[in-house]
């Protein structure tokens, strides 16, 4: 007992709920094979250490972006003879989930024009640095350079922009004013919250292409990683989350000593230029080295993704004119098909596809015998399975997207707003489908490649989760099931 | 070759296996009759959207269009049309064989290719265009069969990895004894006289 008397009353003893405190974020350990590119290409740091880097890269871009939209708000409406639509639909989307993501993570966020402007008026500079203070920042920034809500600091709502931007896909894709008032709206939105929210607000909550390519950067060949983490552990100044008088502070808020995924990696390479102990590599590694979802916003984004894949697979590759007519509403004003539409998608990509894996993971834990082990940390665990198994489905989809009416793209450099210009010569160029009935057999290699890291990730998984091989195998069956439910999904849209 | 490289190739062996297996046992030899079609197109479908026969049937096929000009393009069989609204003749082209159209109210076509494949309006007709087809699909469809075989053969030749896995794990942590040939290797190495 106490000899102190007080004046205080007596506090009546609360239960006190503490929170099982969080275990520190380390970072997960290398596996496999690097090769620092900076070291093995010559001139390559250079390049990127080049204040005038990022400027470099964006402006062609900009360029570009400019005609494409002169000639969708000018150009003729018919989606085929306008560049806007080629060059975006069909050329840019191919490159981008085909060639960018798989091997050059988000390199696309690095030369992306929309945020040109917003970066703009923030730094008021182009190319150099702005040493100063701002809220914590080692550079001086400009405009109100809020903090984004936390309860917003997550990708639901670019899971919900991109699902809401697929609905209605069917006019994005084939109307020049649509991409264009999209597009647009992109830019003056990012502008906007350039002006209010710190760095990248935009790009890192909203945008509806950063969020799939956060998701599937994950399986890149490249990474920007720091070379080792006890220098950055040991590092006063934290230049590439601060900034430093040689470069801007991350974009993305990112601190380089415990980045270990390519989610939130943009490749500005500005940490490049700001680290003060040359401690960043560019490295490149096998495919799909980055395994884990750390939130139910990123499980989403794999099931919004697999949905929309089988959704495009039948509205746009398939035969159903009905199902066309539903999602083509301006045009058709079936309104009523197109509420169905809505609902089946939304569904769909919502409910039933994370149903049927909730029930998988589920008997995966029973025949694992791992029911200890948190339900969350199971599902989001084995949920990395629809980044290898959703990337190749995408990209087996955009195959024929490219071979089948690729020819577009030569026929309308020569006459970009449709007007009967014939600049190269190439005006009439006939549509010219490339070897369409041999398709299905690379979309089939690219499904089964799908399915094999998808299979082989389920045995690892499990043995991280469960940290026992026998348990791996079992749990391994279920997952296994559910990943070939959705590559037999897939071999019928395309070949079935 | 190591361990993961013999996997490597069983998994590989076990996938193609499970292909073959596939499209043996799709497989028919149903004897080639004819079919009458009359494809009807429109803004932005074919009707019948589905045309399934086999290999070796004959088919007789009109095209007729009931909104604007459209095209069918039918990919493997190296044919292209133009069809005009309201009409019952078309034009027919082979594009491998020159530009020239013949003027015809139906052609025919053997189905000697299996497989899936889609025929296409190639004329531009409206703003969903580029994505108007329909499917030909000739049984057997090998390519569909196969994968489908392929991909149920991956699953056990992974199984299979797995279970390999699991076996050199559990002996590598003591829980399991040594498989009778290496523990008759190593009580040879023991018993060799030093």
């Amino acid at each position: 007992m106490s000899e102190f008397v007080t004046e205080t009353p007596e506090i009546e003893p609360k239960t006190v709920i503490r929170k099982r405190p969080r275990p520190k974020k380390e970072p997960t350990p290398v596996k496999g094979f690097r090769l620092d590119l900076f070291d093995w290409i010559p001139g390559l740091k250079k390049f990127v250490r080049l204040r005038s880097f990022q400027f470099l890269v964006i402006l062609p871009n900009l360029f570009v972006f400019h005609i494409l939209f002169i000639a969708g708000i000018f150009g003729t409406p018919v989606g085929n003879k306008n560049i806007m639509i080629v060059f975006i639909w069909i050329l840019w989307w191919f490159i981008l989930i085909a060639v960018m993501v798989p091997f050059a993570s988000r390199i696309w966020c690095a030369i992306c024009p929309m945020p040109f402007f917003g970066d703009w008026l923030q730094r008021r500079a182009l190319i150099k640095v702005r040493s100063g203070k701002t809220k914590g920042i080692k550079n001086k920034m400009f405009g109100r350079n809020l903090r984004w809500p936390k309860r917003l600091s997550n990708i639901w709502l670019q899971n919900i922009t991109f699902l809401t931007m697929c609905t209605f896909s069917a006019h994005l894709v084939t109307r020049p004013i649509v991409t264009v008032g999209v597009l647009g709206s992109m830019v003056l939105l990012a502008t906007f919250l350039a002006l209010i929210y710190r760095m990248r607000t935009f790009c890192n909550y909203i945008c509806p292409v950063s969020g799939f390519l956060s998701l599937y950067a994950m399986t890149a060949t490249v990474e920007l990683r720091s070379k080792d983490t006890d220098v950055c552990l040991k590092c006063k100044t934290k230049g590439c989350r601060t900034g430093s008088e040689d470069g801007w502070a991350c974009p993305w808020f990112v601190y380089m000593g415990k980045l270990d995924r390519n989610n939130y990696c943009s490749l500005c390479m500005e940490c490049v230029k700001s680290c003060p102990n040359d401690n960043i590599a560019l490295n490149l590694r096998p495919f799909a080295s980055d395994t884990q979802i750390r939130g139910y916003d990123e499980a989403w984004k794999g099931f919004i993704m697999l949905a929309l894949a089988m959704a495009y697979s039948i509205i746009l590759l398939g035969p159903s004119g009905t199902i066309k007519d539903w999602a083509n509403v301006a045009e058709t004003h079936a309104w009523g098909g197109f509420a169905i539409y809505t609902l089946i998608l939304w569904s769909v990509a919502l409910v039933i596809v994370p149903g049927i894996f909730y029930g998988c993971i589920l008997l995966t834990r029973r025949l694992a015998k791992a029911t200890h082990i948190p339900m969350k940390e199971v599902f989001l665990g084995y949920s990395y399975l629809l980044v290898p198994l959703g990337l190749l489905a995408w990209i087996a989809f955009s195959v024929p997207l490219l071979f089948v009416n690729g020819s577009y793209i030569i026929s309308v450099v020569s006459d970009p707003l449709g007007w009967g210009w014939d600049i190269f010569g190439t005006a009439d160029f006939p549509w010219t489908p490339l070897w369409p009935e041999y398709l299905v057999f690379p979309q089939i290699a690219l499904l089964l490649i799908g399915l094999f890291y998808a299979l082989n990730h389920s045995y690892q998984i499990g043995e991280r989760l469960f940290g026992s091989s026998e348990a791996a195998l079992k749990g391994s069956i279920p997952m296994g099931v559910f990943s070939i439910g959705i590559t037999l999904a897939f071999l019928r849209f395309f070949t079935g | 070759m190591n361990s993961s490289g013999k996997s490597a190739v069983v998994v590989v062996l076990i996938t193609a296996l499970g292909g073959f297996t596939g499209a043996w046992i799709a497989w028919n030899s149903e004897e080639p009759t004819s079919h009458y079609i009359s494809i009807k197109a429109r803004q932005y479908a074919f009707e019948p959207s589905v045309i399934r026969v086999n290999r070796g049937d004959t088919l007789h096929i009109k095209l007729i269009s009931l909104d604007v000009v459209h095209g069918f393009f039918l990919e493997g069989y190296d044919l292209d049309a133009e069809i005009f609204a309201h009409q019952k003749s078309f034009n027919i082209r082979h594009p491998s064989k020159g530009k020239e159209w013949s003027e015809v109210n139906e052609f025919t076509l053997i189905t000697n290719r299996r497989g899936k494949f889609r025929y296409r309006c190639s004329h531009t007709c409206g703003s969903m265009h580029p994505f108007m087809q329909g499917e030909l699909i000739v049984q057997p469809n090998t390519p569909f069969h196969a994968s489908v075989g392929g991909t149920l053969g991956l699953f056990v030749g992974m199984l299979w990895t797995f279970a390999k896995r699991r076996k050199t794990r559990l002996f590598d942590n003591g829980e399991m004894s040594a498989p009778p040939d290496q523990s008759r290797r190593a009580g040879n190495r023991q018993a060799a006289p030093h």
